[in-house]
């Protein structure tokens, strides 16, 4: 049975950490609101870039087409980039990029292929550098912080451009976790190089597609389309990944808030049961000495 | 009022100009090209410069641009940019001091546009 003194503490402790979590989680909602206006308002871009680069790819020919868009015809190597957050105290949100990493790497060398990694986030890189160190490309931090730059971005889709045009890999696939909702998140994976083409709209957008003039040459924009295509995709990851980590954080610290609640409750209830058998047991030692006497 | 048509200046960060124009002058790849309404469809590449918004045959507004795509219809003109500066709006001061504390592509657009300014 622990003394009085021990409850005490133990409640006192818990509650501090309810004030940590609970702000936590106002400071995460918060952030939320900002990462999810950013990555709202970067959506017309990447919406447009793909609808630009859907259209160039239905026209060009497959032998001919720059190979950031048909791949280099071989599928050895592959490169998969991992976005997943700097922090913790959030939830599943970085074990989940982290399993989905490992099944993805063991998928893929159960081929014979081999794997190169670029992370992009402390944790994911943490967890992983003791089985997977030795594939790892760069390691990168500290980029999606508040607010993500679309110059970050660019710069990791420089790293991977030159990376494919050195021939380090065949195939590009970045991990990421796509935020769903405030409450869910999904972990995706999206094919950078070859490029993955959504079917172009057919029936309206074909007959003025069909007319279009195109300066320069088709083959000469889509090769000056898709390497911004590929920063434009990891940038649009970037954010997906920021505003999901929020809101992973902000649940998880919900729940944390709540449980440190229970456990409030239910440790005061014993507190105050003890104190009252310590006085009642005073009593009895009163009242029987009094008899005695 | 003669026929618009509807600019859209959009960069990764958010959609910054959505106005009507009688005519937008972009710097192509191969040239400068004017879009008016009911310009033939249009996809061009764009190389660092200034885009100019033309109404009542003035020009009301010029931005610059650092590269990137438009895509020209009868009805609009949607100019994708990774970096785009107001000239109207900003101030050479704050530009400079930007300049001074950026690097590489950045710091070199930004000084591109001291330039224009």
């Amino acid at each position: 049975m622990p003394s009085l003194k021990d409850l005490k503490t133990r409640i006192n402790s818990v509650k501090s950490t309810q004030k940590i979590t609970s702000a936590m989680k106002m400071v995460a909602a918060a952030k939320l609101r900002r990462a999810q206006e950013a990555a709202e308002k970067g959506r017309p871009y990447a919406d447009r870039m793909q609808q630009i680069v859907n259209s160039l790819a239905a026209k060009a020919e497959p032998s001919s087409a720059p190979q950031l868009l048909v791949g280099n015809g071989k599928d050895e190597t592959h490169l998969l980039i991992i976005v997943s957050a700097d922090r913790g105290l959030c939830g599943g949100f970085n074990g989940a990029i982290t399993r989905q990493t490992r099944n993805e790497v063991a998928r893929l060398r159960s081929k014979g292929k081999t794997v190169k990694l670029l992370m992009v986030g402390r944790k994911s890189a943490d967890a992983l550098r003791r089985e997977l160190g030795d594939s790892y490309l760069e390691s990168l931090e500290g980029i999606q912080g508040t607010s993500v730059s679309f110059a970050d971005a660019a710069s990791i889709g420089d790293t991977v451009r030159n990376g494919f045009e050195a021939g380090e890999f065949d195939v590009c696939t970045v991990i990421f976790n796509k935020f769903k909702s405030a409450i869910s998140q999904e972990v995706t994976l999206k094919k950078l190089i070859p490029a993955e083409v959504g079917e172009a709209e057919e029936a309206p957008a074909d007959e003025v597609s069909v007319s279009y003039e195109y300066e320069p040459e088709e083959e000469a924009l889509l090769a000056a389309v898709l390497p911004r295509n590929i920063s434009t995709q990891i940038y649009s990851a970037l954010l997906e990944s920021s505003a999901s980590e929020l809101a992973a954080r902000m649940t998880a610290m919900d729940n944390a808030t709540r449980n440190a609640g229970d456990l409030i409750e239910r440790l005061t209830l014993v507190y105050n049961r003890t104190r009252q058998a310590t006085i009642t047991k005073e009593l009895i030692e009163i009242i029987s000495g009094a008899e005695a006497v | 009022m003669a026929e618009t048509t509807h600019l859209e200046l959009v960069t990764p960060a958010d959609i910054m100009v959505q106005k009507a124009a009688n005519m937008v002058v972009a710097p192509g790849a191969e040239g400068f090209f004017g879009a008016m309404p009911r310009h033939a469809p249009l996809l061009s590449d764009l190389v660092r410069g200034v885009v100019e918004v033309h109404e009542g045959g003035k020009v009301v507004n010029r931005y610059m641009i650092d590269g990137g795509l438009a895509d020209v219809s009868g009805e609009s003109v949607t100019i994708l940019t990774e970096r785009a500066e107001d000239l109207d709006a900003v101030k050479r001061e704050d530009i400079k001091s930007r300049a001074e504390a950026a690097t590489g592509a950045e710091a070199d657009f930004l000084n591109a546009v001291l330039e224009a300014l």
